[in-house]
């Protein structure tokens, strides 16, 4: 066995090289951050989820989702992530501390969905961009604890800087109380007096005028429509300025549901499948139920019937409402302005460097 | 051992082997037969299986309404199935087979217990159908490469310590002093595989790290598995087929060994730089992408040795089917590296990153490199096992085109359609769904690819079927491509 020392010593060393070198050395430096928080040991982020959320991650992970839409906002030097309004903010590590199983992606056949739960529609998609919407038509302005000036998904700080978010603002107070770790409890009533929205728009069919998204409009449509109690399992939709031609207010809980229901009755150019098996077609028994799905022309189940989701896709959607890297992070600078300012910072390819102390310890690439 | 007295340590170049040497050889064959017959056969099913779910795939990806309303066949599962079915069914399976072959032949030891290794076989396929059932009915981890469930993972896990210990076991009683560069690489590949596996399937399932490292292992394991597993397996298959088939030991012994040692030391530290841009500590995704550009040294001498072994004696793949697909595969080794390097320097990454080139990437890796040169060695193996010789020159032939060109258009319609992907992403002016309409087009040209690739599995499956049933032709001449004018030295 003379000379066959060195070969397995080497076999096993570069094996050995490699393991510590891209595994254990980068866990030794990043594999134990904790939460943030203020001086006051207030305003923590991220939080845990549990619940729904974790069952929602694995019906994401059963059905790949993962492999068209990654969940990664990278810098404004590197690509233009931000400037899609993708995020405000490049992502960093501690935004994933509590993620598991964690789901980065590789691969965009799909939008990224890092910020799903918090992002305003910066982009078409829908046929009636919601930021179309006058501010002044601040949705449900009765029940939204605060208008667009506060974004929730900051919510149990008051000293979260506002200001960071640099969506434009009717939006940027879309991640609702789903963003919002105090909801994470398993089906708690997340149903929050803000969850309305979403099933007060119009039913199918009805088209308010676009434009006019008034308040009004709003509290008439939510009482007559909340006919049947909330189940309490719908997570609270955004309140979002209602938009109308019949659909949920985009990226909304309704909104998300219909879109896993037929993706194209939504965008017509989408390319996404349809996951019609996290549906269940019934007749209706009693009632419509609350969260039936609002479907409209050939997606619409006939008279008498209706499109509930299971269990499975409440959950999932309550994961996707739960994306979320809005929060400001020390380490990370948050983009200043608006995201169409963010196009001259091509000259500064280090924002690292510009950050906190923290960040120039723990560098993120 | 070697009657020819070349310097070089290949125990088994030999053109005129005595007839001892003659019988040991067939001894040993036929005591790999059932094994290996039993890993091959096992691997043709996977195939033919995760072709069709290719296909699936592929189509699905541009006609997203196809079949999307049951839960098995919706396209975020099945293309995991097909992911895992060529990984752990087919490669897995068919390297496996070669490189137990290879290691009794070149051991030079009769492998012992065979029907042991059948159970490893049994027990590795039903590994692999618990885990693509299981992630079929909505049970897939989410990390690339390891979505079998754990109790998929566990089978696999078994199947996979008794088919080690049977190759270092060979080792452990090998005959003669010499060890040739094709034993070095398997017995990598076979100790590298346990250790990489374990490390994926605890840092990941048994005690996680935190956040973003789990995409960190995935990527890092999924890169190994590539690189140690099945690149090394091809790579010493490549070293054995070559100088067999043409009757000529490797040019230099030297380069080899700094090829193998400098394989094993910069591509296992590569794999990050698919992470480019991410949420990670720079120097992780530098540290790949310089291992990505060291990685040229084992490029340069492995392709350096084998076009010096085979200088002078390319004319041959005219002739044998061995040689043609293993030279292709080992071709496609430097194009697949190359590429690799390419699409992973920041400047480029930035566009193709999201996008269909990495799917380029990993099939001409998994595909153009390493299914070849088993393909190549499956040629030189199986009529040793079966007694018999391939039946028909011409669906070789028809295998050989139909993967060669099946795989080549694939990967152009990849890396053009990624390219023009990442391109218009990098544009926030167009819309979203823009990019994906860029690339669709390109999807529809790599599902014609597919059909080519489709074609040629089921080629070769049939004639692997032929061989099987005993159908093959009894002559003591291999079958040779074309028919040969000239007297050629060496086998086939």
């Amino acid at each position: 066995m003379k000379g066959l020392a060195p070969l397995f010593l080497g076999i096993f060393g570069t094996f050995a090289f490699s393991w510590v070198g891209l595994t254990v050395i980068p866990n030794w430096q990043i594999g134990h951050l904790n939460p943030q928080s203020d001086e006051e040991g207030t305003d923590i982020y991220p939080q845990p989820q549990s619940g729904m959320f974790q069952r929602g991650a694995h019906v994401y992970a059963a059905n790949g989702c993962i492999y068209c839409h990654s969940q990664q906002v990278r810098a404004e030097y590197a690509g233009a992530d931000i400037e899609r309004g993708w995020g405000n903010r490049r992502s960093a590590p501690r935004d994933y501390i509590f993620e598991r199983p964690m789901f980065l992606g590789k691969m965009r056949m799909g939008q990224d969905i890092a910020n799903i739960g918090a992002r305003a529609p910066a982009e078409q998609q829908s046929p009636a961009p919601p930021g179309a919407a006058s501010p002044a038509a601040s949705p449900s302005g009765a029940t939204s604890p605060a208008p667009s000036a506060a974004p929730q998904g900051a919510a149990p700080a008051g000293g979260s800087p506002a200001a960071k978010q640099s969506q434009s603002p009717p939006s940027a107070a879309s991640p609702a109380s789903a963003g919002s770790p105090a909801s994470a409890a398993v089906a708690s009533p997340v149903a929050s007096p803000a969850s309305s929205p979403p099933k007060g728009s119009p039913p199918p069919g009805t088209k308010t005028g676009l434009a006019s998204p008034s308040p009004a409009a709003a509290a008439n449509a939510t009482p007559a429509e909340k006919t049947a109690p909330s189940s309490g399992l719908q997570i609270a939709g955004a309140p979002w300025p209602i938009q109308t031609i019949g659909e949920p207010p985009m990226y909304s809980a309704a909104w998300h549901h219909v879109h896993l229901y037929s993706p194209r009755s939504i965008n017509l150019d989408s390319n996404m499948p349809s996951y019609r098996f996290l549906y269940q077609k019934r007749r209706i028994s009693d009632a419509r139920s609350a969260d039936a799905l609002q479907l409209t022309g050939s997606d619409a189940p006939p008279e008498g019937w209706e499109v509930i989701p299971t269990y499975d896709a409440k959950c999932l959607v309550a994961y996707l409402m739960s994306l979320n890297q809005s929060h400001p992070l020390n380490e990370v600078r948050s983009a200043g302005g608006t995201p169409s300012a963010t196009g001259s910072t091509a000259g500064s390819p280090s924002p690292a460097a510009a950050g906190s102390p923290r960040a120039s310890k723990m560098k993120t690439q | 051992m070697n009657a020819t007295g070349i310097p070089l340590k290949e125990p088994s170049v030999s053109a005129a082997a005595g007839a001892t040497e003659q019988l040991e050889r067939a001894y040993i064959d036929a005591s790999t037969r059932v094994p290996v017959l039993m890993f091959y056969t096992s691997a043709m099913a996977w195939l033919i299986l995760g072709t069709l779910l290719a296909g699936f795939v592929s189509f699905k990806l541009h006609e997203p309404d196809l079949l999307s309303n049951i839960s098995f066949l919706t396209w975020g599962r099945v293309r995991p199935a097909h992911m895992n079915v060529m990984v752990y069914g087919w490669a897995s399976m068919a390297g496996m087979g070669t490189a137990i072959w290879l290691m009794a032949r070149l051991c030079r030891t009769v492998l012992r217990y065979p029907l042991l290794l059948v159970a490893a076989a049994g027990f590795w396929n039903l590994g692999v159908l618990l885990g693509v059932g299981g992630i079929l009915l909505g049970d897939s981890t989410g990390y690339q490469w390891l979505e079998f469930p754990g109790y998929a993972a566990i089978i696999l896990f078994v199947a996979y310590t008794l088919v080690a210990s049977w190759a270092v076991l060979m080792f452990r009683y090998r005959r003669g002093e010499q060890i040739y560069i094709t034993q070095w690489y398997l017995l990598g590949a076979f100790l590298w595989f346990p250790w990489v596996y374990a490390a994926g399937q605890l840092m990941l399932f048994v005690v996680p790290v935190q956040g973003v490292l789990q995409p960190a292992v995935g990527w890092w394991y999924a890169n190994n598995l590539l690189f140690l597993w099945f690149g090394a397996i091809a790579l010493g298959t490549a070293y054995y087929m070559i100088p067999k088939v043409i009757g000529r030991p490797v040019y230099s012994y030297h380069l080899a060994t700094i090829g193998f040692w400098s394989y094993a030391l910069f591509s296992s530290w590569t794999g990050m730089q698919r992470l480019v841009d991410g949420p990670f500590p720079a120097w992780m995704i530098t540290a790949s992408i310089a291992a990505m550009i060291l990685s040229m040294i084992p490029v340069a001498t492995v392709g350096l040795n084998h076009h010096m072994t085979m200088r002078g004696y390319f004319p041959l793949m005219r002739y044998s089917p061995t040689l043609r697909f293993t030279v292709f595969g080992a071709m496609s080794y430097t194009v697949f590296s190359v590429i690799g390097l390419l699409i992973s320097l920041r400047s480029v990454a930035r566009y193709v990153n999201f996008t269909q080139a990495s799917i380029a990437y990993s099939h001409l890796g998994l595909y153009a490199f390493f299914t070849m040169v088993i393909f190549g060695s499956m040629y030189y193996i199986v009529p040793r096992l079966v007694g018999r010789e391939w039946r028909y020159a011409s669906l070789i032939k028809l295998h050989f085109w139909a993967s060669a060109y099946g795989i080549g258009l694939m990967t152009l319609m990849l890396l053009a359609g990624g390219f023009l992907q990442g391109a218009d992403m990098e544009n926030p002016s167009l819309a979203f769904t823009e990019t994906v309409e860029t690339v669709l087009p390109y999807l529809r040209g790599r599902s014609l690819a597919g059909i080519l690739l489709t074609a040629s599995h089921f080629i070769f499956a049939y004639h692997f079927g032929l061989m099987l049933l005993g159908l093959g032709r009894t002559s003591t001449v291999p079958t040779f491509l074309n028919p040969v004018e000239a007297e050629t030295s060496g086998g086939h």
